[in-house]
């Protein structure tokens, strides 16, 4: 987001001034003059360039009656002219969709699911995943299912914080990642230390600031007891009830369909359809492999594209984060197109210290890896803001801005950031260039973005009731 | 003040809606000025306030609470702790209110959902927990976050913050009995489905918080807030959420009382919090106040319309000093204004409602949250938790009740109770509770004139 950082005293009074409602007089406005406070230096109200506001808030919209992003669409909220464009929680329907399919036919552009051979897909075992997936019961109390955090329609992430926040509210440190496509990674988390997504339930389940289940015996008995999954595990697993193993199995099953492909960029790419992506996105796809290098770690195959090496790659926004040197004072939205500056000092009082990062050396306690994350995959990236593993770019604009600067080669003290890879340079991308580059990334949106939706909005969200 | 010259009028416009019930009980009357006018009102000397107080993990039992303080002079116990009934869980304890007949306290959890009702007539010294709604989300069909628990005639209404689909602002309405049983959702206008309302401005975010009802105009007011997310989470990481930030209400809805159905959705930015509504007959106007942009926010209508004007700053809103409650006067002369970042409290002189003007300001604590005055404005009750993580951090964490005295000039400081050494929690709501309200033998001097100050 670009600001022109000119103090403009007609925004200020039509911030605090007008007369809101059915106020006939539309003017006040205009015969209000700003005050002083104004003039302070925490207290400046900027006005935005034109038409940017693409942010993590989307910009909702419609396919097949189905509407794809927040219901709660804060799109320009940067800007005066910010209009609501929300829709009723009871607006939340949809229809069961044959996930299944998938598996005798992934979509173009992707390779054949990985399933492990413990663990054979059925719909019996992604039907109940499904439903574990939304059940808010199974946190301490009552109130976090997996998609409260991998919202469906904000692409199975969170476009409302940076970083997620779990059970009583206690801070994540890092942004909630998108559940497509987790079928083909080789290693889970931003960190990669977990490995299946068998496992990988576990973490949000029983960490203090997600589910906060107290211990694995204590969702297991939780699950025994919810009358409403009477009999499911035992029809999904031959006769086995809930535990350890079954609760993974079922939420891998139902996780592991929710791949997305056939995008336009497939079509275009691998099915040959010359008007399948605009010029300019095939100039972007060009910068992509090219001047911009993304491809050496987003990758993209003969017949298949995961966008993802599945390695890690220090690009410098960890070690800015934890090495470099904190503003005095941070501009924040207080109301549509209205600003302030917080202080650092100020925050301090109400807010504890963000907490560490230092990435994959976490897992192998190696200081060569310090400050690397997994390469996330890029399909849907549209669909999946804010970015990279704390959330901190709010839009594609800002992410390619970063790599256009080379990352963080070293800190204010000279400290140097020996571990970023060399990959990461300056790139001297033109605004045409950076531009190109946007479009293309927006060509990458799956084919079943919307009956993914729909199918999960026909799910029943698990709260507490006393019907039984 | 003279009492006599507003209660004369209203009876027989309320008469329709009260309970015989409640104007046969012989009343004293207490944040009594924000009580519902379907509610009989302690006018005298206050015995008791009820404390709905959040549990600190790792202090005292670390559960919530609902606090009695006894507050009658005369007593014994006075400015003392003399029942603290806890309830099991941190459930982010926040608002409560009384049934019509303030016999039930029903205080809700925005963060567990439950709310808990607590009888408050058989011992009016110890509120007692008699039973929990837990299944407020199921049955209200998806609203998170019980706020306002208001007292219409046989109902309670709640307000919802949240969500149980992205924990954002879009929320509900919710009716209950009096007896605790579920009626009916009515959902915040949205843009796809305004119900009827006219939009307008810019926005219908469908974000509550707070409920009044003004039955001389037949109508409720609702303000907005902030869903689950950024009302649970660590206010520090919030002011640097960037997305977090845009998640706040921009709204006021004008409800159809009799039908429930909104009538208009206003804009009003910076999330406006408490609604206080003037009592005189006549005066059929409302104050809000918003916590980010910092201005009173008049509620008036106009050619059978309503609109909401910005009146006054609080204090330097470049600093964001962060209103939170509100508190007017019963002869609509004064609305206090609590601002919790710098911990002061400021009185407004709105006699002339279009241009409030701050006449008296006091620091209460390191930050303050709530302020509830008895009926005749002499007493004012401060507590200083405003939400579990969004109060303030070691030192600077005050949590107390404080007791001051007006006396249209000053005020000063009669008791005060550290919430902390008492190992008691973060103190929040507070409501009056008074012996004679329920005709039982007050331990002390009855109100010298006891009055049931009905109004609208
Ligand atoms: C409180 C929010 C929250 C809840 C609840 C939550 N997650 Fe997550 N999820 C996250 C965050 C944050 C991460 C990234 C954590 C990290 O990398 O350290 C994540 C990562 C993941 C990943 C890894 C994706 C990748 O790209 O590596 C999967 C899979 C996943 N979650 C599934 C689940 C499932 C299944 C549940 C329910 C059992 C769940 N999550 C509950 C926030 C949440
Ligand atoms: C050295 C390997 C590497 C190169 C080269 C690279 N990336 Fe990345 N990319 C990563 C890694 C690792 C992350 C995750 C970083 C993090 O989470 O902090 C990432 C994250 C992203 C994200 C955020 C995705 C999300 O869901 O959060 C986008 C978008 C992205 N890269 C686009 C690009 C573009 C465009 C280029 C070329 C200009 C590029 N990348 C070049 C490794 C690379």
């Amino acid at each position: 987001m670009r600001y022109s950082g000119v103090k403009i005293s007609l925004l200020l009074s039509l911030c605090f001034y007008s007369s809101y409602g059915l106020s006939k007089d539309n003017d006040v406005r205009e015969q209000e003059k700003p005050r002083d406070f104004y003039n302070s230096e925490h207290f400046t109200i900027q006005a935005p360039e034109a038409e940017d506001s693409s942010s993590a808030s989307g910009n909702a919209y419609i396919i097949d009656g189905v509407r794809i992003g927040a219901g709660d669409d804060k799109a320009g909220y940067e800007t005066t002219g910010y209009q609501t464009n929300s829709v009723a929680i009871s607006a939340r329907q949809g229809t069961k969709a044959d996930l299944i399919r998938v598996i005798e036919n992934p979509p173009l552009g992707l390779p054949k699911i990985p399933v492990p051979v413990n663990n054979p897909l059925t719909v019996e075992k992604i039907d109940l995943g499904r439903k574990l997936f939304f059940d808010r019961r199974l946190s301490l109390n009552d109130t976090f299912s997996c998609a409260m955090c991998h919202i469906p329609e904000q692409g199975f992430t969170s476009h409302e914080l940076e970083k997620a926040v779990g059970f009583e509210g206690r801070s994540n440190r890092r942004n909630a990642p998108t559940i497509y496509n987790t079928a083909y990674l080789e290693r889970l988390f931003h960190d990669a230390r977990e490995t299946t997504l068998e496992n990988q339930i576990w973490g949000p389940l029983l960490a203090r600031n997600e589910m906060a289940m107290t211990s694995m015996g204590q969702v297991i008995q939780k699950v025994k007891d919810m009358p409403d999954y009477a009999g499911l595990f035992e029809a999904a697993f031959d006769g086995k009830g809930p535990n350890i193993v079954t609760m993974g199995k079922a939420l891998a099953s139902y996780q592991r369909v929710l791949v997305s492909g056939n995008s336009a960029f497939d079509r275009w790419y691998f099915g040959k359809e010359a008007n399948a992506i605009s010029e300019k996105a095939i100039r972007g796809f060009n910068v992509f492999k090219g001047k911009g290098q993304c491809v050496s770690c987003h990758s993209v195959g003969q017949k298949t594209a995961l966008f993802t090496d599945n390695m890690m790659h220090n690009t410098g926004l960890g070690f800015k984060r934890s090495m470099g040197k904190e503003p005095d004072k941070e501009r924040m939205l207080i109301a549509p197109g209205t600003y302030a500056y917080v202080l650092k000092s100020k925050k301090a009082l109400v807010g504890h210290p963000p907490i560490p990062d230092v990435g994959f050396y976490e897992v192998t306690q190696d200081p060569d890896d310090r400050w690397k994350y997994r390469t996330p995959s890029l399909r849907n990236v549209a669909l999946t803001a804010p970015y990279m593993h704390d959330g901190s770019m709010l839009n594609l604009g800002d992410v390619i801005a970063f790599y256009n600067e080379g990352g963080m080669l070293k800190n204010e003290s000279n400290f140097p950031n020996v571990t970023q890879s060399p990959l990461i340079q300056p790139l001297g991308l033109t605004e045409g260039e950076i531009d190109d580059l946007m479009t293309f990334m927006k060509t990458l949106n799956g084919d079943n973005i919307a009956e993914v939706i729909s199918d999960a909005f026909a799910t029943p969200v698990g709260d507490t009731t006393n019907e039984h | 003040m003279n009492i006599k010259k507003f209660i004369s009028k209203p009876l027989a416009v309320l008469a329709p809606f009260v309970a015989a019930s409640v104007l046969a009980t012989n009343p004293v009357m207490a944040d009594e000025t924000c009580m519902s006018p379907y509610m009989v009102k302690i006018v005298g000397q206050e015995d008791f306030v009820y404390v709905w107080t959040l549990g600190v993990e790792g202090l005292g039992d670390g559960q919530d609470k609902m606090v009695t303080v006894d507050v009658n002079p005369k007593s014994e116990h006075y400015g003392k702790v003399i029942n603290s009934e806890s309830v099991g869980g941190r459930n982010e304890a926040h608002h409560s209110g009384f049934t019509d007949d303030r016999k039930y306290l029903w205080a809700g959890g925005l963060d567990s959902n439950k709310i808990f009702i607590f009888d408050v007539h058989t011992d009016p010294a110890k509120a007692t927990l008699v039973k929990t709604i837990d299944d407020f989300v199921s049955k209200s069909g998806g609203v998170v976050g019980p706020h306002t628990t208001y007292a219409l005639p046989g109902r309670m209404i709640i307000t919802g913050l949240s969500n149980n689909q992205d924990h954002g602002g879009r929320t509900a309405l919710v009716e209950y009995t009096n007896s605790g049983e579920y009626i009916s959702t009515y959902w915040m206008p949205t843009d796809d489905n305004l119900q009827g309302a006219h939009k307008g401005g810019q926005f219908a975010d469908g974000y509550g918080y707070d409920i009044r009802a003004l039955p001389s105009k037949n109508v409720m007011l609702t303000s907005s807030f902030t869903g689950w997310s950024n009302y649970m989470m660590d206010f520090g990481a919030m002011l640097g959420d960037a997305e977090a930030m845009k998640r706040f209400g921009n709204t006021m809805v004008i409800w159809d009382l009799h039908t429930r159905k909104p009538k208009q959705v206003l804009d009003v930015p910076g999330a406006p919090l408490e609604i206080r509504c003037a009592w005189k007959p006549g005066n059929d106007y409302c104050f809000s106040t918003t916590a980010l942009t910092s201005q009173i926010v008049l509620l008036e209508e106009e050619n059978d319309v309503w609109k909401a004007t910005n009146v006054a700053d609080i204090g330097v809103p470049a600093n964001i000093p962060l209103p939170v409650d509100i508190s007017i006067q019963s002869d609509d002369a004064l609305l206090w204004v609590n601002t919790f970042l710098d911990g002061k409290t400021r009185a407004f002189d709105i006699t002339d409602p279009h241009n409030p003007k701050q006449v008296y300001e006091k620091q209460i604590g390191n930050q303050v949250n709530m302020v509830s005055s008895s009926w005749d404005g002499k007493r004012l009750y401060y507590t200083t938790s405003l939400l579990g993580n969004w109060d303030k951090k070691a030192q600077d964490n005050d949590q107390f009740i404080k007791l001051y005295h007006w006396d249209g000039k000053e005020m000063t400081e009669q008791f005060a109770i550290d919430f902390h050494a008492e190992k008691l929690g973060r103190a929040h709501q507070m409501r009056f509770g008074a012996y004679s309200l329920y005709g039982k033998q007050a331990k002390v001097e009855q109100a010298k004139s006891p009055i049931v100050a009905m109004s609208k």
